[in-house]
């Protein structure tokens, strides 16, 4: 028994004995809500970090995938902290608590976190400007479509999402004034079997045109593949070639220029907190390829709407009602970049409730 | 040469929670050692991974707090079985216990917001046991008036709860800040259990412990507990002794319900301060593999709750060092019971 | 509700609770036999993991779907040897499988997060695992009811000394109809991956697996009424979707605790009449006074 104890107390103080000391010039730590080979959003965040990866030198990354946005996330972070972490991405909307409470905590750790808009002295917030993004995305679905209804698959839906169906609608409407967009709530920003049954459900009910607003795309696209329907991506630029046919366009995320220029700013010390928020050509957010099926003058029409959008033009200018025919936003307003939260009210041409 | 080295450490401990302890230690190492063949195939280094552990977990004040913040849910909801099992009740419904508990919880600290800490906090406490108990009461109901068994009626209870606590977030308990993500607005500090210093040790750790404690004295110091080991052994001979078995019953299952009440109210009130969706990953049912595993002792349920939070620990670790995904640990856990299951044998619980 | 919109309803239905029900049939065999188990949530797992893995690395399907029935007997004979071998705790056992699957659907399912493959393909609105649903249930009655095996199966079920007593040996029946069982748990799983959504993710089952407990109950152990079951269970998600995409306001919380409180309510009368359809030495082990 004596033997026992004494031989693993040696292993014990062997192992601790061994520890590398560190030698990165940048820990960095980021954790996903989900997997990274999602084809969508933690594939997008991932990707962004590996370029960065290998644009700074000397960078380690730690990444821990499936992070539930609890506060379970908080001693995930606080791990990657203990292993040296001095530059944190919180990627999921919902890890912002735990990621300012860790923030308050450890004043020489940098944060940012993705889609908030918390800021602190080294917390930052970032994300693409999605909203007016997807009027072009609208504009697309407007022509494309032959039965006057689009499907949208909504996550978890809070206002920055409900903007972005928003400006889809209001995209669609401006070159198609027949044109009613359906949809339908998943509650789970990744709820596969959900998400299939929900692009089924759409399709349905007269939907030829589907898109989404969840982590991964694939599933709602290869659900409208198999019925024959047309698809529009979101989140990454990888998912076209789910649907060889039905593919229309998309947005993508591309996140590595500010990453690498996050990391260069926490090694030089000249990290500064902002809410950063890039839209069509400024960079984070870009229309991905068109598919086979959509006709020139369709691609020339989306392009010019996009290049709209990236020279500043806001779809949301009153005065827009909603769905239940109040006015939401009078003529002579318009509902900037910082009110993108708080939409709970979908436009006209909108069937779904908000809240 | 495992049973072996088990049989040795029996005949070396005498007290029955001398041997429950070694034998969590015994279980715990030869779990890891099959989990080292496990991660040496899916091509991880398992010396790195514990060494790890050893650093983060034991050899770090925040790790080791940590440690003690996910024991404490398992206390609570292992007592919640415990408690019953020692009539002879099964109960699996530690999880909708949890969650009506931090429901109940949750709509008392957000209908008194303006009440001192010293009242507040009592009233989301009771709240939180409350809600619980009820959950339990029902099967508790069912099970005397021998309508329907218990584990079935407690099972599908599980279901129900998550999907109210939902509802009640997505609808009418969501908060308008931070743009509608789905929670409910956050409690009010008087409603907060207090923390221990910067960590996240919170007040529930010592209702976990003051419930164990009861729980112990109970069993073995009072008539009650008496009686109710009585119907555990022999229900009909209770009955006809003239112990209210009915009444036992009912009283085991809802107060057990109203721990597990309390451990859901401990994690919206200190932990994450608001009512959200996913407040456990599988907390009441880790709390009856916690209390079988102790064989209902309140010191073995200390040392296996001690030993599950190494576990889920492990996992974090792995998690960021190694790139295993933590899932891995269920694959421990279950490991660590597929050989006490293996072990036991002879049809004892 | 127009009729076409209730007929894509009730084809979503379908194709949603195919899963369950073979996930049920499983559980309910081992039930007939004496055996609870809980982990099937574990089982299924593992069937959507080697289903998934299966599928890319062969490029067939149908091998795919094989090898997770494989998969899920293997998980489910090692829940048979600790229960009934090592006269384990059922419901220990159970939770225990349900860690194993968690935990080894993970790591073998990690790999191909993300990859595309050929799924089932679809003849007419179904794949073949829905088209073999409803006449699986009919195979199971039929084997239940039917033949000598099933016969002794739940006897077993009733009362294990009897058949001992009879010749038989109870052990073997249950570990047969365990092994039966995880082979309809790990196909059920696979529909999941392979057929309905074509990907795999942690966890991806969502408790299916409980539910799947929860219609044995439901159903009276009897294969037939899972059907019906499964198709309600099923049915509760795809109705409260399909009547979002056609502007109902339904709270989808409200719909999905139906069929829980459907199956508490029907278990109540039950009981209030002093029926109850459940095997007795399953009854036995549940009161769990070993």
């Amino acid at each position: 028994m004596m033997r026992f104890w004494s031989l693993l107390s040696c292993y014990l103080m062997l192992l601790l004995t061994t520890l590398p000391a560190s030698a990165a010039a940048l820990t960095v730590g980021a954790i996903y809500v989900g997997s990274v080979n999602d084809y969508g959003y933690n594939q997008s965040m991932h990707d962004g970090l590996a370029t960065m990866k290998e644009a700074v030198p000397g960078v380690v990354l730690l990444e821990a995938e499936n992070v539930p946005e609890t506060a379970e996330a908080e001693r995930v972070m606080e791990g990657m902290i203990q292993q040296g972490a001095k530059l944190i991405f919180a990627t999921s909307f919902g890890h912002q608590q735990s990621a300012f409470n860790l923030a308050k905590k450890h004043s020489d750790v940098f944060f940012e976190h993705a889609g908030g808009w918390m800021i602190a002295g080294n917390f930052g917030n970032f994300f693409g400007a999605t909203q007016a993004a997807w009027y072009p995305m609208g504009v697309a679905a407007g022509k494309m479509t032959k039965s006057n209804t689009l499907g949208f698959v909504v996550g978890v839906p809070i206002g920055y999402v409900i903007g972005n169906v928003n400006a889809f609608a209001l995209g669609a409407r401006s070159v198609n004034s027949a044109v009613q967009v359906r949809v339908v709530v998943t509650g789970s920003w990744s709820d596969k079997a959900k998400e299939a049954t929900a692009a089924g459900a759409l399709i349905d009910q007269g939907a030829d045109v589907v898109t989404m607003h969840v982590d991964s795309p694939a599933t709602v696209i290869q659900a409208a593949e198999s019925r024959g329907v047309y698809s529009i991506g979101f989140q990454s630029l990888a998912a076209q070639k789910l649907a060889p046919k039905g593919w229309i366009t998309g947005l993508g995320f591309i996140w590595a220029p500010f990453m690498t220029r996050t990391a260069k700013s926490v090694i030089e010390g000249t990290f500064k907190p902002a809410m950063v928020r890039e839209g069509l050509g400024q960079g984070m957010l870009t229309i991905a390829p068109f598919g086979s099926a959509v006709p020139e003058p369709v691609k020339t029409l989306v392009v010019a709407a996009g290049d709209k959008v990236g020279g500043g033009y806001n779809p949301f200018i009153g005065p827009i009602t909603d769905n239940t025919g109040a006015v939401r936003i009078p003529a002579g307003e318009a509902w900037g970049g910082d009110k993108m939260g708080n939409f709970d009210w979908y436009v006209e041409g909108v069937i779904g409730k908000a809240k | 040469m495992q049973r072996d080295f088990v049989m040795s450490l029996r005949g070396f401990a005498t007290s029955a929670a001398r041997q429950g302890a070694l034998r969590a230690v015994a279980v715990a190492l030869a779990a890891l050692a099959i989990f080292a063949l496990l991660l040496l195939a899916d091509g991880k280094d398992p010396l790195h991974a514990y060494r790890d552990t050893l650093v983060y977990v034991f050899g770090n004040a925040y790790g080791f707090s940590e440690l003690l913040v996910r024991m404490t849910p398992l206390l609570l909801t292992s007592v919640a079985v415990a408690l019953p099992s020692r009539l002879g009740l099964i109960n699996v419904g530690g999880e909708g216990q949890l969650y009506m508990g931090a429901w109940l919880a949750s709509a008392g600290a957000l209908a008194f917001p303006n009440l001192p800490a010293w009242l507040l906090l009592p009233l989301v406490t009771v709240s939180g046991f409350l809600g619980g108990a009820l959950w339990a009461l029902v099967p508790g109901l069912f099970r005397a008036a021998k309508l329907v068994n218990e584990t079935i009626s407690t099972l599908l209870l599980n279901y129900i709860a998550p999907l109210i606590v939902s509802f009640f977030i997505f609808g009418p308990w969501r908060s308008a800040e931070s743009s509608s993500y789905p929670q409910s607005p956050a409690f009010v500090d008087a409603a907060r259990l207090p923390s221990l210093g910067g960590t996240r040790i919170h007040l529930g750790l010592l209702y976990g412990l003051v419930g164990l404690a009861l729980y112990a004295l109970l069993m073995s110091r009072t008539r009650w507990g008496l009686e109710m080991r009585a119907i555990g052994g022999n229900p009909e001979a209770s009955l006809r002794l003239g112990i209210p078995v009915a009444g036992y019953l009912v009283a085991a299952m809802t107060v057990a319900g109203g721990f597990a009440g309390l451990a859901g109210m401990a994690e919206v009130s200190a932990i994450q301060g608001r009512l959200v969706a996913n407040l456990s990953p599988g907390y009441g049912y880790m709390g009856f593999l916690v209390a079988w595993l102790a064989g209902g002792s309140a010191a073995g349920i200390l040392v296996m709750a001690f030993l599950f939070a190494v576990v889920s620990s492990v996992g974090d670790i792995l998690q960021i060092t190694q790139g295993v995904p933590y899932a891995v640990v269920n694959l421990l856990m279950g490991v660590i019971l597929f050989i006490v299951l293996g072990q036991r044998g002879g049809g004892r619980r | 509700m127009s009729t076409s919109l209730s007929v894509a309803v009730l084809m979503s239905s379908i194709r949603s609770g195919t899963s369950l029900l073979y996930a049920t049939l499983g559980e309910m065999v081992g039930q007939r036999a004496g055996i609870v188990n809980l982990g099937l949530e574990g089982n299924m797992l593992i069937g959507a993991a080697v289903g998934f893995a299966a599928t890319f690395l062969t490029g067939s399907p149908y091998l795919g779907v094989a090898a997770a029935a494989l998969a899920g007997m293997v998980g489910n004979l090692l829940f048979a040897y600790i229960v009934v071998e090592r006269r384990a705790n059922q419901l220990a056992a159970g939770l225990t499988l349900l860690f194993l699957g968690f935990g080894a659907s993970a790591l073998i399912g990690r790999p191909f997060i993300g990859v595309i493959i050929t799924g089932l393909p679809r003849f007419g609105d179904f794949d073949p695992l829905v088209w073999l649903a409803v006449p699986t249930a009919l195979l199971m009655g039929w084997l239940l009811f039917r033949t000598r095996w099933g016969l002794a199966l739940r006897a077993v079920g009733e009362d294990p000394a009897v058949v001992f007593a009879a010749g038989r040996r109870p052990d073997l029946l249950q570990y047969e109809a365990l092994a039966v069982g995880g082979l309809l748990g790990g196909i059920g799983g696979a529909h999941l991956s392979v057929a309905f959504t074509l990907s795999w993710d942690e966890g991806m089952t969502a408790g299916r697996g409980f539910i799947a407990i929860a219609l044995v109950i439901f159903a009276k152990w009897n294969p037939l009424w899972a059907v019906i079951g499964a198709l309600i269970f099923g049915g509760a998600e795809a109705l409260q979707l399909s009547l979002q995409a056609g502007g109902a306001d339904v709270s989808p919380f409200l719909m999905n605790m139906i069929p829980y409180l459907l199956t508490l309510i029907v278990l109540v009368f039950w009981g209030w009449n002093r029926r109850s359809a459940a095997p007795a030495a399953l009854g036995r082990s549940f009161f769990g006074v070993e």
